[in-house]
């Protein structure tokens, strides 16, 4: 399985990718694709983003269980910890508060 | 926490039930951190850390996690620690130098059934001589003699981790090799030893947070004795002759044997199904004749407390007694 998520990403790139993939929400595509097919619509959807934002998803075989790929001016920064990846958010979010004053988190 | 009424989703998602939590033989097996701030913000826990010229912003999978190593450089909110702990991960602290502190968060009330298994166990002589014993020849395989004493075993096992040393050392051509643990020359040791200490103080962390879903203390071991750990050493020791001792020689000429070590030990981990592993051994080396092995200690039921009567054995907590 392949998992394709965009934000602000051209017309004719939504349209190109709903001839490989569905597209069960705006913006979010799913579909089986070998792995060679992924590669290829991969680049082709990084390059020409524009100032959007996509995300590639496929499970692998690591611990997570699956591995991911980020393109575009907004997107978030996989970093990778000992081979573990998490994400780095975009400098251009806005922050959450920080630490609660009082005991609990909002329940 | 069992209450009458059913909690409502929202209440769930911030106080998770077992239920929710990925058993440990699911979950990731570690995560190392160092030069961070870790906080709690509005809705999880985040780490800053530093990524070219910028401080970014990192969510950590708290739920998902088995343990938290954190090397120098990070400083950590009490909201943050608090969370680790209502989520059943255990949190340690690692010098650069694999020197360990250990902060054992556990988790929030779980089933006292291993404790009890293993405080029995570890009470009686005659039982902590036989799960000694179980220890050892699982490490030998079936090459032990059946009726050799504890100090013969030990012998035997010396042996055997000298030759492994040898063999290993042969093989990746780092003869002569001498094991050291220098924590207070970090920089100046061999690759090997590095690479060693940084794989070790990670199976050490893992080892701790299996037991600590168990529900087992660390602090009663059977072989070791005498430090808050000897039960942790007793697990880690059963591993190591395959997990981390193979992978540290392999990096004898590494640049960066700490990082690597962790790297690829991640992998070794993911293939040996360590996590799942050591639950099922404790569990086997403490009651070995019990036919229904559980996957893990983390049963999603309720869980009750009963009452102890010398002469009933458990009675149904929840119920008043006072009319009889």
């Amino acid at each position: 399985m392949t998992i394709i998520a965009t934000t602000a990403i051209p017309g004719h790139l939504r349209g190109a990718l709903t001839r490989w993939m569905t597209e069960p929400m705006p913006g979010l595509y799913v579909g089986t694709l070998s792995a060679r097919v992924r590669t290829e619509l991969w680049s082709a959807v990084a390059a020409t983003i524009n100032d959007g934002a996509a995300l590639l998803l496929h499970p692998d075989d690591n611990e997570q269980g699956f591995t991911l790929h980020t393109a575009g001016q907004r997107r978030r920064t996989p970093i990778d910890l000992d081979g573990l990846t998490l994400i780095a958010l975009n400098p251009s979010e806005p922050e959450p508060a920080a630490d609660h004053p009082r005991g609990d988190p909002p329940a | 926490m069992s209450t009458s009424t059913p909690r409502n989703a929202r209440q769930r998602l911030a106080a998770p039930t077992a239920a929710m939590l990925p058993r440990i033989g699911d979950s990731l097996s570690f995560l190392y951190i160092d030069i961070a701030r870790i906080v709690q913000d509005d809705t999880g826990v985040t780490a800053l850390v530093q990524l070219g010229d910028d401080i970014r912003r990192v969510a950590l999978p708290t739920a998902a996690l088995g343990c938290l190593l954190l090397g120098p450089g990070v400083s950590i909110t009490t909201r943050a620690l608090s969370t680790f702990a209502r989520h059943g991960t255990t949190v340690i602290c690692t010098g650069n130098a694999g020197v360990r502190c250990y902060i054992a968060t556990t988790p929030d009330s779980l089933p006292t059934r291993w404790l009890e298994t293993q405080a029995r166990a570890w009470a009686d002589d005659t039982t902590r001589t036989a799960v000694a014993r179980r220890m050892y020849q699982r490490r030998f395989g079936d090459t032990a003699p059946a009726d050799a004493t504890i100090s013969q075993l030990r012998g035997l096992e010396g042996q055997r981790m000298k030759a492994l040393y040898r063999m290993l050392a042969e093989q990746n051509g780092v003869r002569p090799f001498k094991r050291s643990y220098a924590p207070d020359d970090w920089d100046a040791q061999d690759p090997v030893n590095r690479a060693l200490s940084a794989a070790n103080t990670c199976l050490y962390g893992i080892t701790h947070a299996a037991i600590n879903a168990l529900g087992c203390t660390p602090g009663l071991g059977f072989v070791h004795t005498g430090t808050s750990h000897s039960f942790i050493y007793d697990i880690a020791d059963l591993y190591k002759a395959q997990l981390t001792l193979p992978l540290a020689f392999t990096l004898h000429d590494s640049t960066d044997p700490d990082g690597q070590a962790r790297r690829s030990f991640r992998d070794g981990l993911r293939l040996f199904r360590l996590l799942p592993r050591i639950v099922a051994d404790i569990q086997t080396l403490l009651e070995p004749d019990d036919g229904t092995r559980q996957e893990d200690a983390q049963d999603a039921t309720e869980e009750l407390v009963d009452l102890w009567d010398p002469d009933f054995g458990r009675l149904a907590g929840g119920t008043n007694y006072g009319h009889q």
